[in-house]
């Protein structure tokens, strides 16, 4: 039975299962809550992480690696936790990605090292596992910082010990372990000073808090499937894409705005939500809660309902989705032309966070759109099915993002083909690079031009300050409008034009002769023009051009040359 | 030449010891999550390091003028993957010498010289 399976059972069953003994099927089905949460939390884990490089990609890893192990006990009858938790010591060591996910492998090694061959597992035993687990961890390296994983999974142990000469109950010595955990997390910028400086606790403890926390969840019948706690800003909530997921029988979507009274419980409204409907989404800004549900026709006046118990509403938006699908159908997304390559020609890839760049990158010669930008990477995979069926071996990459580089790079080494990877990091890098291709000239010779062209542009963006921080001197608050200037923070301000101006003051834009304003998925057209005007107006001599990019994210990505 | 020149304005040069940059990036590797220790590029320094403590121990400095050249002569813990391990500390090398240094790194080279067994499973 899968956990998923296992969800229909009560907690009264659930608590059985892990009840003592564990057994290696309890054992596995606490792995599988484990990575499930882990999984649902990701992107808050990849978000938090700063040490010891900030490439935000620590809770993919820990997912990876626990993917890795689980999918070798996935098929796994075995009874005896001894010998399964070898197996997943093992997976976990084999598919092991990123720091993270090594210490994490080291946590699983040592876990199995204690259980032996064990055929169950008592509270005792596991307290000596997590101890063994924690030296086994901390045998992996000379130098241990603490203030990440490695204190989390040491507080983790040293409660376990406490616990388990207290009560003979698993669930119980489980719950302590937790919050324990969750404790040690809420520690660790007391012991790692970056960590305090960019304003956010461990990614890899985080993620280890996770784990445990997935299957407390699991026996309490908690649902693994979304982050309850997640709450994003109002810009970010993208309520476009939610058409695509409308299931039948949920034909209504409702959209309301709310004040919380002080008593408002993010938890339970969404608890209680999704009992009336599906593709729930809750955002906040000014202190105003926006809320977005799709439910059947019966049930569409129970958001309002609730919601009134929870606060003040203040507007309420419903729609006839079904009537509105109709219509959608027809005009959303024109199709996207990719140049057809033919055996001899270059093909050239492009990584593009928006459908208004995909269509410039189309339009400009690019044979394959990989999805990705800022927060949401491509896989390695991803990348390699793009090119993997185009009819020629001369491939070039244009990753446009720092973060996907690696991928891109990874990815090209994992094939037959020739490709090259052109280290664009942003935008307009790589819309500068296209302008340069030329599909018949040879793989080398594009790449040698697209190269230099990526020097020939300068970059600016504009968006949303996701949390409160200090960088090369400019104090950020969470909310407020940020200008980065070739990924370097410029200023940050109210509004969107101020930071425009300040940004291209900051790019010495006098001495270039052309502005492109690309322009994200929730700026208006009406207000970007109006910008254009006002840019218009500064510098009179310049070319200022508008082109719809449809990025999440970035209000603006600009390109001065 | 065993120094290199960060940058220089009318009232001078800032100039780096290639021991500072070793000791940054060895500072960073021993940081790293798997490394057990450094470990000697060659014999000669095998017999120097009983003698004399070097921040250039397990680490080898280089430069051309795309940038800086990294060699990192490594121990590893036993039953880790390597792969990782190694893809980990090339990332955080570069990241804290270019960010405390500001010269680009061009290639960073780790050699595992061994493998430390501390538990069989």
């Amino acid at each position: 039975m899968s956990v998923v399976e296992l969800t229909k059972l009560s907690p009264q069953e659930r608590h059985k299962l892990v009840s003592l003994p564990v057994n290696g099927q309890g054992l596995k089905t606490l792995m599988e809550a484990g990575m499930i949460w882990l999984k649902t939390n990701q992107q808050i884990v990849n978000n938090l992480n700063v040490f010891p490089v900030p490439d935000g990609d620590t809770g993919t890893n820990m997912v990876l690696t626990m993917q890795a192990a689980f999918d070798e006990i996935e098929k796994s009858g075995d009874e005896n936790i001894g010998q399964l938790s070898h197996t997943i010591a093992r997976g976990a060591l084999m598919g092991a990605r990123g720091n993270s996910g090594v210490i994490l492998s080291q946590i699983w090694r040592g876990f199995a090292r204690a259980l032996d061959d064990q055929p169950t597992m008592d509270v005792k035993l596991l307290a000596e596992a997590l101890l063994e687990a924690k030296e086994t961890a901390y045998k992996g390296v000379v130098r241990p910082v603490e203030g990440t994983i490695l204190t989390v999974i040491k507080d983790i142990a040293a409660q376990a010990k406490v616990s388990a000469q207290r009560t003979t109950i698993f669930t119980e010595v489980l719950a302590d372990i937790v919050e324990a955990a969750e404790a040690s997390v809420e520690r660790t910028p007391d012991l790692l000073p970056i960590l305090k400086k960019a304003g956010v606790v461990d990614s890899g403890g985080k993620g280890l808090f996770c784990i445990f926390e997935g299957m407390w969840r699991f026996i309490n019948g908690d649902a693994l499937d979304k982050a309850v706690t997640e709450v994003m800003p109002l810009s970010e909530m993208n309520l476009e894409d939610t058409m695509e997921s409308v299931e039948p029988g949920q034909d209504y979507e409702v959209v309301i705005d709310f004040s919380p009274e002080s008593t408002f419980n993010l938890e339970n409204y969404y608890d209680e939500l999704s009992k009336i409907g599906t593709s729930i989404q809750v955002g906040e800004g000014d202190g105003i809660y926006r809320m977005h549900i799709h439910v059947p026709l019966d049930k569409r006046y129970l958001p309002i309902d609730h919601t009134m118990t929870q606060g003040t509403i203040q507007k309420v938006m419903m729609e006839n989705l079904v009537a509105q699908m109709e219509g959608k159908k027809s005009d959303k997304h024109p199709k996207i032309n990719l140049a057809q390559v033919k055996a001899d020609e270059t093909a050239v890839v492009a990584v593009s966070p928006g459908p208004g760049l995909s269509r410039i990158f189309a339009s400009l010669g690019v044979a394959a759109i990989v999805q990705g930008g800022q927060t949401m990477n491509p896989s390695i995979k991803e990348v390699l099915a793009s090119f993997e069926n185009l009819p020629t071996d001369k491939v070039i990459i244009l990753p446009n993002n720092k973060n996907i580089i690696m991928a891109a790079k990874e990815a090209a080494s994992m094939t037959v083909k020739k490709v090259h990877v052109i280290p664009t990091i942003s935008i307009p890098q790589g819309i500068s690079a296209m302008f340069r291709f030329i599909p018949d000239a040879g793989l080398e010779e594009n790449t040698e031009s697209m190269i230099e062209a990526i020097d020939e542009v300068e970059t600016g963006e504009i968006t949303t300050a996701t949390r409160s921080v200090e960088i090369d001197n400019v104090q950020v608050q969470k909310g407020q409008v940020i200008a980065l200037y070739n990924g370097k923070l410029v200023t940050s301000t109210d509004n969107i034009d101020t930071a425009t101006e300040e940004l291209l003051i900051a790019a010495k834009t006098c001495d270039y002769e052309r502005i492109t304003l690309f322009y994200g998925e929730d700026m208006k057209l009406t207000h970007v023009n109006a910008l254009a005007d006002k840019i218009r107006s500064i510098y009179p001599d310049h070319e200022i051009e508008v082109h719809e990019g449809g990025q999440p994210h970035y209000q603006l990505i600009i390109a001065i040359e | 030449m065993s120094e290199t020149e960060n940058n220089y304005n009318e009232l001078g040069s800032v100039l780096i010891q290639k021991e500072a940059i070793a000791s940054i990036a060895r500072q960073s590797t021993l940081q790293s999550y798997g490394v057990v220790g450094l470990a000697p590029k060659n014999l000669i320094e095998s017999i120097h390091q009983l003698l004399k403590k070097d921040a250039k121990y397990g680490v080898e400095v280089n430069f051309d003028h795309e940038g800086l050249l990294i060699d990192l002569y490594i121990m590893v813990e036993y039953g880790t993957r390597i792969i990782s391990i190694t893809n980990s500390i090339v990332n955080s090398v570069k990241y804290n010498v270019e960010k405390t240094i500001g010269l680009p790194v061009r290639r960073i080279n780790v050699h595992v010289r061994g493998l430390r067994i501390s538990n069989m499973d």
